[in-house]
């Protein structure tokens, strides 16, 4: 099967082994291979991909402020293509999410903000 | 047996949930201004959700994919960003909107003034959502807010004119000494109420939440093309008792007060107790929906982790949201605006950006990528496209109708 980049992987979703959300296909990575032909290596997740291919000032500002969030980590989050299991109406990967880095606003969010609030950790 | 009392119970509550503050506000305003002549609009708009609402729950059902997962998908990072935007902030203005309800609904029962409830019914609305209580709650709410049914009730023992009510629900004309452009402006209004967008965003979302899978297809089928009608019939009893008792004397509706009125007149203490307690549960169970529709909107776009079934921790970003959302509501009240007419705007806009969740919807319901044999049929695709022109005919004309007619005044 053909497997067109811009149709059917950019901006679906990617889900975990066991279906958790992991993002969104923000952007992808190509390399050249050795024969010269490009190859697709990675996806590339987060609100730095996606500023990127917003363009326009507006694009600028949601890279850079991601960039400056991101101080430990550079760069988008990156999923090497080897990891995915099939593409349909989403992205499945074969691996868990914990695996991954964690994207900087939901640790921060999480640490400073819903883990003061009484009642966080319930589960349904 | 068990099986039919959980579709029972589905049907009743979306009966329930059909109706909000825009369409107690809608229906009865344009009933006391125009007797029964816009009564169609309401049929038009029930048969709209009812083929949009069935759609994107087809899509749920067979690729698991809520509805702004696909907005995205489909319009891409840029048209996707755009739409998130105008969704966003739709929903946020329909979140005041309940909350205002909510907090009229229980001045009407205290004689407290609505601003000093707006924080209380804005904590307990977040604290209902952070304990992720909802299923319980929506059920409750749901089923309570069957309760304005004493409007038919009401019809009934107030001896209703009944032919006079067809001969205008037959006569789709503005009466005399009023024009095209109120009658029209009014007729978006009533139509978006039966339409407000977050509808399809929330169905769609606890759709993916319950799994849905091909074989809920049909209990899903129920719960829309009976419920939603019926919810329908409901809206249609608010407009019918302002027609009767309001549209002869030429009085213009602007409190949930004057709403419950011929209620209170005809069926006494219990029948406004009853009246009251519907308005405070279809406002507040719209405002838990409109608040997760918000949260939905942007986690969905941004594919972070959502839902009310995951705890706060295990969605930071998305409760996050949620929070400042209710903020937002709240504030948006603390202008002291009244919550009538915040309802009243919060329509128009919400027709300006119908087009932008319906297309989409539209699109992916026949894309056999997608959805294999489960794609829209010709009948569907028929009702889908002929309600498509007439949801941007509405969008295009919302604005200037407003302005045109100083908003309906």
């Amino acid at each position: 099967m053909i497997l067109f980049v811009g149709f059917d992987l950019l901006d679906r979703q990617i889900l975990d082994r066991d279906g958790q959300d992991v993002g969104k296909v923000d952007d992808v990575e190509f390399t050249v291979g050795e024969d010269g032909s490009p190859y697709l290596t990675a996806l590339l997740v987060g609100p730095e991909a996606l500023g990127r291919r917003l363009g326009g000032w507006l694009g600028r500002v949601v890279s850079g402020v991601a960039a400056r969030l991101a101080m430990a980590r550079p760069g988008p989050i990156r999923i090497p293509y080897d990891a995915v299991e099939k593409v349909d109406n989403a992205v499945h990967l074969k691996i868990r999410r914990e695996l991954l880095p964690e994207p900087e606003l939901e640790a921060w969010l999480r640490e400073h903000v819903i883990a003061r609030i009484p009642g966080n950790d319930h589960e349904e | 047996m068990k099986k039919f009392l959980a579709v029972t119970l589905g049907i009743l509550t979306a009966i329930g949930g059909f109706v909000d503050i825009g369409d107690l506000v809608a229906a009865s305003q344009s009933g006391a201004r125009f007797g029964m002549s816009l009564a169609w609009v309401m049929l038009v708009g029930v048969v709209g959700i009812c083929a949009y609402a069935e759609m994107a729950g087809r899509v749920v059902a067979i690729t698991n994919r809520p509805v702004f997962d696909l907005v995205r998908e489909r319009l891409g990072p840029r048209m996707g960003l755009l739409n998130l935007v105008a969704s966003f902030l739709v929903t946020l203005m329909t979140l005041g909107a309940e909350l205002g309800g909510v907090a009229l609904a229980v001045e009407l029962a205290t004689s407290v003034h609505r601003l000093l409830w707006v924080p209380v019914a804005g904590v307990v609305l977040w604290v209902a959502l952070w304990r992720v209580k909802f299923e319980t709650l929506e059920r409750v709410f749901g089923l309570a807010g069957l309760l304005l049914v004493v409007f038919v009730v009401a019809l009934f023992q107030m001896h209703a004119p009944w032919p006079d009510l067809w001969h205008q629900a037959l006569s789709p004309m503005p009466d005399q000494g009023e024009n095209w452009n109120t009658y029209f402006y009014f007729g978006i209004s009533l139509f978006a109420s039966a339409l407000t967008p977050y509808e399809v965003f929330f169905f769609s979302s606890g759709g993916v939440e319950e799994k849905w899978g091909p074989k809920d297809l049909p209990v899903m089928r129920a719960n829309v093309f009976i419920g939603f009608p019926l919810g329908g019939l409901l809206a249609l009893g608010l407009m019918a008792v302002a027609a009767v008792v309001y549209h002869p004397l030429d009085v213009q509706l602007n409190s949930l007060a004057q709403v419950a009125l011929p209620v209170a007149a005809t069926l006494g203490k219990l029948g406004l107790a009853a009246a009251i307690l519907a308005f405070f549960a279809t406002t507040f169970g719209a405002a838990m929906e409109t608040g997760l529709s918000s949260a939905y909107v942007v986690a969905q776009y941004f594919g972070w982790p959502w839902g009310k079934l995951l705890g706060p921790r295990r969605a930071a970003r998305f409760h996050v949201v949620l929070m400042v959302s209710i903020l937002i509501g709240m504030a948006v009240l603390f202008t002291t605006i009244n919550p009538i007419q915040l309802t009243e705007y919060m329509l128009v806009f919400s027709a300006v950006v119908l087009p932008l969740t319906y297309l989409p919807i539209l699109v992916v319901a026949n894309d056999r990528q997608y959805l294999g044999d489960h794609v829209n049929g010709r009948f569907a695709n028929a009702v889908g496209m002929v309600f498509l022109v007439v949801v941007v005919v509405a969008a295009v004309a919302a604005i200037p109708l407003m302005i045109v007619t100083g908003a309906g005044g």
